[in-house]
């Protein structure tokens, strides 16, 4: 095959350009790093999130509370307040309110629960009281504590009443006519979703990175060095030139994908997950079905690449364009972080968001649907060859030879 | 041999070759001699294939570049301009390329290059890489890819272009073994010892136009000079 003999010239040039192979080895071990230290920092929290240490003030006012709260597992810290009381309120002074929200403020707590002197006998009496939980709640690491915390409070409240009630004879349902359930069917890995969805944007973008190097080199490049003139004169039909540049950069694309998954997997094997309760089972059969879903990413990505260095005046011009290109796989990452109607039919033919698509489904542990992988993959086979057919109808310019 | 008969090509508003004729035998060097910018480098271009003529015809060995210009490209052989290497692939590599490219056979390629190589005494670079070739060097491989298929027709634009003596006479003694193996050559040049030293048939071009073709002979009767240059000197500014 003709093509062929362009594309194994253009990877030996390319293999000896270390610019070109450090774009390829060092991208795909960026993401997977990444993804490593997140997912070790997630694990942390969730750790810390199982045993919550709680800043109490006047934990002498709700003693019934508190022996709840500790025998479910909360650590009570008893915190005095050096700001004057109130003499004349039963509730705390403005200065006492201050303190608690300095030592929020200066991280010393993230949260603190506030309990006003009367608490116990007002509880005592039957009535009720408010109890007050402080919090900053833009600090998402204190979220699940302050979730715990708020949970058994509530707890504590519904077993309060539901004692009053029998003690006046009346059956604790009269007041409860309907209790809320909460089962869980998410599977256990998408509790890590958040952050496997950065995986189909890391591979996504391996896919545009790791080609672009070649990409640009033996389109603008061959122009700008001033030997794309002689290559033309060779009697090969300017299709079959590009075919075989464009299959140069799928190579590097196609590795740079491979390398990147690959790196992936392996990150994620790393990660303590079972720790948290989390097991992430990803088979053979996984791995070749997100190969599968990638591999027409590294046809497509370096097709758009070749036209616009095809395009492009000079080597200068082209890496401007092409700093654009690099946005589109953003898009589909966007779309989907925005997005919350479910998976529909079109979004298959939209390019590089079926990918995406089925690459968050696999990383869910979900298995898509056949169809789903045709769809999305011919999709971009489709468009592949738009540009590439776009790319050769550009090289047949006269235009071409002059720089 | 190379027949071009009428050829007219325009870019935007600027006529760059106007209604140009000529034609090139087998066994004999032909020279286009013209000023930069005289519409030479066009001319050739639309002969091999890179740029379509809005009028006129140009043949190679009978075929007609418009309706097949691949069989025109696989009939001759060409030293563009441009002299632009890769630099990272080494002089042997590159002549291989283009071999390929015109599908020879492997054994064959090797057995090529190195015949070249010895005749241009390339010995020293054909296993270096193009990164820091000299121009001399650089034209050396152009060279070598052009004559590598061993081409009937050889089209050389600015053939000698800042060549060293050393190399400019290999160039003039390869070219003159070509022409004895019955080889069409035609060359372009504004360097008027090199048409002189080489060519048979010269053909004087201004403007686009072709204003007189004829042996170096011939041109020094026409115009009553011995002297291409003065020769040249009295056709260009006559048109």
């Amino acid at each position: 095959m003709m093509w062929s003999v362009i594309t194994r010239k253009e990877l030996k040039d390319a293999l000896r350009d270390r610019r070109a192979l450090g774009a390829l080895l060092l991208f795909p071990i960026l993401g997977p790093v990444m993804i490593y230290f997140m997912f070790n920092m997630i694990i942390d929290i969730a750790e810390e999130a199982g045993e919550v240490s709680l800043p109490v003030v006047g934990a002498q006012y709700a003693n019934d509370l508190v022996d709840y709260l500790e025998q479910n597992g909360i650590e009570i810290e008893t915190v005095n307040l050096n700001a004057a009381a109130n003499p004349d309120s039963d509730f705390y002074s403005e200065a006492q309110l201050e303190e608690i929200r300095e030592a929020i403020r200066s991280r010393r707590f993230d949260f603190v629960l506030l309990v006003p002197e009367k608490f116990d006998k007002l509880i005592g009496a039957s009535r009720s009281s408010n109890i007050e939980l402080h919090m900053e709640s833009t600090r998402t690491t204190a979220s699940p504590k302050i979730g715990r915390v708020d949970g058994l409070i509530q707890a504590w409240g519904r077993e309060t009443a539901a004692l009053r009630l029998i003690t006046r004879g009346v059956n604790p349902a009269v007041i409860a006519p309907v209790n809320v359930v909460r089962v869980d069917v998410a599977s256990q890995q998408s509790r890590v979703q958040s952050i496997l969805g950065m995986v189909p944007f890391f591979v996504i973008m391996a896919a545009f990175v790791c080609g672009m190097g070649v990409a640009v080199d033996v389109t603008a490049g061959e122009r700008e060095r001033k030997s794309l003139e002689p290559l033309l004169v060779n009697p090969v039909p300017r299709y079959t030139i590009v075919i075989g540049k464009w299959m140069a950069a799928v190579v590097f694309s196609a590795v740079g994908l491979v390398l990147v998954m690959i790196l992936n997997f392996f990150s994620l094997s790393l990660v303590p997950l079972e720790e948290v309760g989390i097991v992430f089972n990803i088979g053979s059969l996984e791995i070749i079905g997100v190969l599968v879903t990638t591999l027409p990413l590294a046809l497509f990505a370096p097709s758009i690449q070749i036209f616009v260095g095809i395009f492009a005046k000079s080597f200068k011009d082209a890496q401007a364009y092409l700093s654009f290109i690099m946005m589109l796989p953003m898009a589909p990452f966007f779309f989907n972080m925005l997005n919350t109607q479910d998976r529909e039919f079109w979004m298959n033919f939209v390019p590089m968001l079926g990918q995406h698509m089925l690459l968050t489904d696999v990383a869910r542990g979900e298995t898509p649907e056949i169809i789903d992988f045709l769809l999305a993959g011919l999709t971009l086979l489709f468009f592949s060859l738009l540009f590439v057919y776009g790319a050769s109808q550009l090289m047949k310019r006269e235009r071409i030879i002059f720089s | 041999m190379i027949e071009v008969q009428n050829l007219t090509k325009s870019f935007k508003d600027l006529v760059a070759v106007d209604g140009v004729g000529f034609h090139a035998r087998n066994g004999a060097i032909t020279g286009l001699l013209g000023h930069n910018g005289a519409g030479k480098s066009t001319t050739l271009r639309i002969l091999y294939g890179l740029l379509k003529a809005d009028k006129g015809r140009a043949m190679v060995d009978g075929i007609d570049v418009m309706t097949e210009p691949l069989k025109v490209q696989a009939a001759i052989g060409v030293m563009t301009d441009a002299h632009g290497l890769n630099p990272r692939l080494t002089a042997r590599e590159h002549i291989e390329y283009f071999a390929r490219l015109r599908k020879m056979k492997k054994a064959q390629i090797q057995r090529r290059i190195d015949e070249l190589i010895v005749t241009l005494d390339m010995g020293e670079i054909a296993d270096r890489r193009a990164e820091g070739f000299s121009q001399g060097e650089k034209m050396k491989v152009c060279l070598c890819r052009s004559l590598v298929h061993d081409p009937q027709n050889l089209i050389m634009d600015e053939p000698t272009n800042g060549l060293d003596v050393m190399t400019t006479r290999s160039v003039r003694s390869i070219l003159l073994k070509l022409k004895k193996d019955n080889k069409c050559i035609l060359l372009s040049s504004h360097i008027m010892q090199e048409i002189s030293a080489l060519c048979d048939e010269i053909v004087v071009i201004a403007d686009g136009k072709v204003l007189m073709q004829g042996t170096l002979d011939e041109l020094a009767r026409r115009t009553d000079e011995s002297d291409l240059e003065e020769a040249f000197m009295k056709i260009t500014r006559r048109g």
